[in-house]
C-alpha cells in the first residue's frame, strides 16, 4: 500500500535579471525564492492498483514520483510505500520498486542491453534460472529477443524503451513507477508498450503509478485517476467519474458535404465547437439528455455526411479543466 | 561483506571493463597516450632547459636523473591519478544519479567499483609505459623490492586521489560548478607533491611542514620509492596518507548524507 499524508516539497531557487548587469548583480545579491512543487498531498493506493497521475507540465507529478521512489527527500509530511519510508532508501525497499524514466535512460549507452541486464541480475540477486526464464518471457512479450545484444546507442527509441522496461521488471518489483514511458514514441510503439504494461500488470498484480501526457496511455491502463494542478490534488477517483466532471456530455463529431458559413455559429456556440480549417468538420460537446433532439435538428438543418458520437475523451476534459480550473471546485474528492 | 555483495562489486567492475573496451581507438590512446605525451612534452622540455641554459646540474639532478625522475612521475601519475570527478559533479547537477539511488547497490560502492576497474586498466598502461621508458634507457636499475613497494604505495595514492575527487564531485549538491575546486586542489598538489619539480628545491622548513600533509606522498614519495632513493619512513608516509584518506572518506559520508537532502533529480 502506498500512503502519504500532508506530503510537500519545496525547491529553493533565485531569480536573475537578464543580461550582463543581471549577472553582475547576482554576484552581490541573490533573491532566493521558495517554490512549492507539491503541497499538502494526501493519497492512498492499494496493492495491485494501477493509478494515473495527470496534470500539465510543472504540476508536481514527477516530484511526487521522485518522493515515492526515494530519490528526493520531502520537505514535510509522511510517505510510506509498502511499509517503507522511501527516502531512507533501505535495500529491501529498493528491491521492491522499479522506476522507468521516459526522459532518462538507465541502461549503459555504450554496451549492449544484455550487459546491463547481467549487472542488474547481480544487483537484485536474481538466481540464474529465474533470470533466464524472466529474460526469455519479457523479451518474447516485447518482441526484442534479437536486440538484446545490440549496443543501446544503436537501438531505436521504441526498442530502447522496451529494454528499459525489461531492465526494471527483471526483479519482479512490487511497485512500478512509470514516468512518461511512451514519450516521443510513434503510435505503434506506444500501443505496444501500453499493451505490454497492461498484460504484465494483470499477470503479476503489480502496483503501478503512471504519469503520461498521452491520455490514451491513461485511458487504456488506469482505472483510477489523480489530477495534480499547481502541486495540489484536484481530483481523485475512477476514470469514469473524471469524464463526467464537466457534466454528462457526449463528444460529437460531424462532417458536412460542404463548408458551413459563419452564420451557423450562433447555433453551435453553446456546444463548445472546434472547427477544422475548411469548416467541413466540427467537434461538439452536447449534454446526454439533449443529444438525440440536437442530432436530429442538425441533420435537418445542415448537409451532414457523417455523424459520430462517443463519451467525452479524457483529453478534452483535461484541456477544459486546464483552461477553466474553477470547474474542479465541485469535483474535488 | 556477503557473497551477494561481492557479486555486485564484481559485476560492476566487469561492466566498467566492458564499457572501456567498447571503443578501440579510445582504448589504444588511453594505453599509448601517456608515453607519447611524455616524449613530446616532458622529454623535450627538460632536454631544452638543460641544453639552452648550458647547465650540467639542477639542485643535484643532471639531465638523465631529471628524465628518470620525470619518467617515474609519469608512472605514479598513471597509477595514482586516474580518477576524475568531473563526471560525478555533472551527473549530480544534471540528475543522472537518480537511477543509482533506486538500485540496491550503494552509490559510493558503484563509484568505487568503477574506479577499481579503471585502476586495473591503468596498471596495464603503466606497465606498457614503464616498458617503453626502460627500453629507451630513461628508467634504469629496476629493483623488484622497490617496484613492489612503489606499486603498493601508488595504489594507496590512487585511493586517496579517488576519494578526494569523489568528495569534490559531491560538492555539486551545493555548487553549480566544481571545476574551480578541482583545479585549485590539483594545482596545489602539483606544486607540493613534487610532480612539477623535486621537493628538495623547496626551503627546508616547508619540506618539514609538507611531510604532515598528504601532498608529498602523492608523487614525490612513490617516485623516490620506485627509484630506491626514499630517505623517509615508508610506513610513516603510508600512515599519514591513510589518515588523510580516512578524513576524505568520513567527509564524503557526511557530505553525501547532507547533500542528498538537496538533490532535485533535475531533468526527470
Amino acid at each position: 500500500m502506498i500512503q502519504c499524508r500532508g506530503l510537500g516539497k519545496d525547491f529553493k531557487h533565485y531569480q536573475k535579471a537578464g543580461g550582463f548587469a543581471g549577472s553582475l548583480r547576482q554576484l552581490v545579491r541573490r533573491d532566493y525564492q521558495l517554490r512549492s512543487a507539491v503541497t499538502n498531498f494526501d493519497l492512498e493506493i492499494e496493492r495491485g492498483e494501477m493509478v494515473g497521475l495527470l496534470g500539465p507540465n510543472g504540476a508536481g507529478k514527477t516530484t511526487l514520483m521522485k518522493m515515492f521512489s526515494g530519490i528526493i527527500v520531502p520537505s514535510r509530511g509522511e510517505c510510506s510505500v509498502h511499509g517503507h519510508i522511501p527516502f531512507q532508501r533501505e535495500q529491501v525497499f529498493r528491491k521492491k520498486i522499479a522506476l522507468v524514466m521516459g526522459q532518462k535512460s538507465q541502461l549503459w549507452w555504450d554496451i549492449p542491453a544484455m550487459d546491463s541486464f547481467l549487472l542488474l541480475q547481480k544487483y537484485y540477486e536474481i538466481d540464474d534460472r529465474d533470470f533466464k526464464k524472466r529474460l526469455a518471457e519479457l523479451s518474447a512479450l516485447l518482441g526484442v529477443e534479437r536486440q538484446m545484444q545490440v549496443h543501446v546507442r544503436k537501438l531505436s527509441l521504441g526498442e530502447r524503451m522496451k529494454m528499459e522496461l525489461m531492465a526494471c521488471l527483471l526483479h519482479r518489483p512490487e511497485v512500478l513507477f512509470l514516468d512518461e514511458p511512451t514519450i516521443g514514441l510513434d503510435i505503434v510503439a506506444q500501443r505496444s508498450i501500453r499493451d505490454f504494461i497492461a498484460q504484465y500488470q494483470v499477470q503479476h498484480k503489480t502496483t503501478v503509478i503512471l504519469t503520461s501526457h498521452y491520455m490514451a496511455d491513461v485511458e487504456a491502463l488506469c482505472q483510477r485517476i489523480v489530477l495534480v494542478l499547481g502541486g495540489e490534488k484536484r481530483f481523485d477517483g475512477p476514470i469514469g467519474e473524471f469524464s463526467s466532471i464537466l457534466g454528462l456530455e457526449k463528444f460529437v463529431t460531424i462532417a458536412f458535404g460542404e463548408a458551413i458559413t459563419s452564420d451557423a455559429d450562433t447555433y453551435f456556440q453553446d456546444f463548445d465547437p472546434h472547427w477544422n480549417e475548411a469548416r467541413t468538420r466540427v467537434d461538439l460537446r452536447i449534454s446526454e439528455a439533449d443529444v438525440r433532439r440536437r442530432g436530429m435538428e442538425i441533420f435537418e438543418r445542415f448537409p451532414v455526411i457523417e455523424f459520430s458520437m462517443e463519451k467525452l475523451p479524457i483529453e478534452r476534459v483535461m484541456n477544459e479543466l486546464l483552461v477553466n480550473p474553477h470547474l474542479l471546485k465541485r469535483a474535488v474528492t | 561483506m556477503s557473497v551477494a555483495e561481492i557479486g555486485k562489486w564484481a559485476a560492476t567492475i566487469k561492466i566498467s571493463w566492458n564499457k572501456l573496451l567498447s571503443y578501440k581507438l579510445n582504448l589504444l590512446l588511453l594505453v599509448i597516450g601517456p608515453s607519447v605525451v611524455f616524449f613530446f612534452v616532458k622529454y623535450s622540455l627538460w632536454t631544452a632547459i638543460f641544453q639552452l641554459e648550458g647547465i650540467e646540474q639542477l639542485q643535484g639532478y643532471n639531465l638523465p636523473d631529471m628524465l628518470k625522475y620525470q619518467g617515474w612521475t609519469l608512472i605514479v601519475a598513471l597509477l595514482g591519478q586516474g580518477y576524475n570527478s568531473m563526471n560525478l559533479a555533472e551527473d549530480i547537477r544534471l540528475g543522472r544519479i537518480s537511477a543509482f539511488l533506486v538500485y540496491p547497490f550503494g552509490f559510493w560502492s558503484f563509484q568505487t567499483a568503477s574506479f577499481i576497474a579503471f585502476e586495473c586498466l591503468q596498471l596495464f598502461t603503466a606497465g606498457i609505459t614503464l616498458g617503453a621508458l626502460f627500453t629507451l634507457q630513461i628508467v634504469t636499475d629496476l629493483s623488484l623490492v622497490a617496484l613492489v613497494a612503489g606499486l603498493l604505495f601508488s595504489i594507496l595514492v590512487s585511493f586517496f586521489w579517488y576519494q578526494t575527487s569523489y568528495l569534490i564531485g559531491l560538492m555539486a549538491f551545493w555548487l553549480e560548478e566544481t571545476w574551480v575546486l578541482r583545479v585549485m586542489f590539483l594545482t596545489i598538489s602539483q606544486f607540493f607533491s613534487g610532480a612539477v619539480m623535486p621537493l628538495e628545491v623547496y626551503p627546508e622548513y616547508l619540506q618539514k611542514l609538507l611531510m604532515w600533509t598528504p601532498f608529498p606522498y602523492l608523487t614525490y614519495a612513490p617516485v623516490k620509492i620506485f627509484m630506491g632513493e626514499y630517505r623517509g619512513d615508508i610506513w610513516q608516509g603510508a600512515g599519514i596518507l591513510s589518515f588523510w584518506l580516512g578524513v576524505a572518506v568520513l567527509l564524503s559520508l557526511a557530505v553525501w548524507r547532507r547533500g542528498l537532502r538537496l538533490y532535485t533529480a533535475a531533468g526527470m
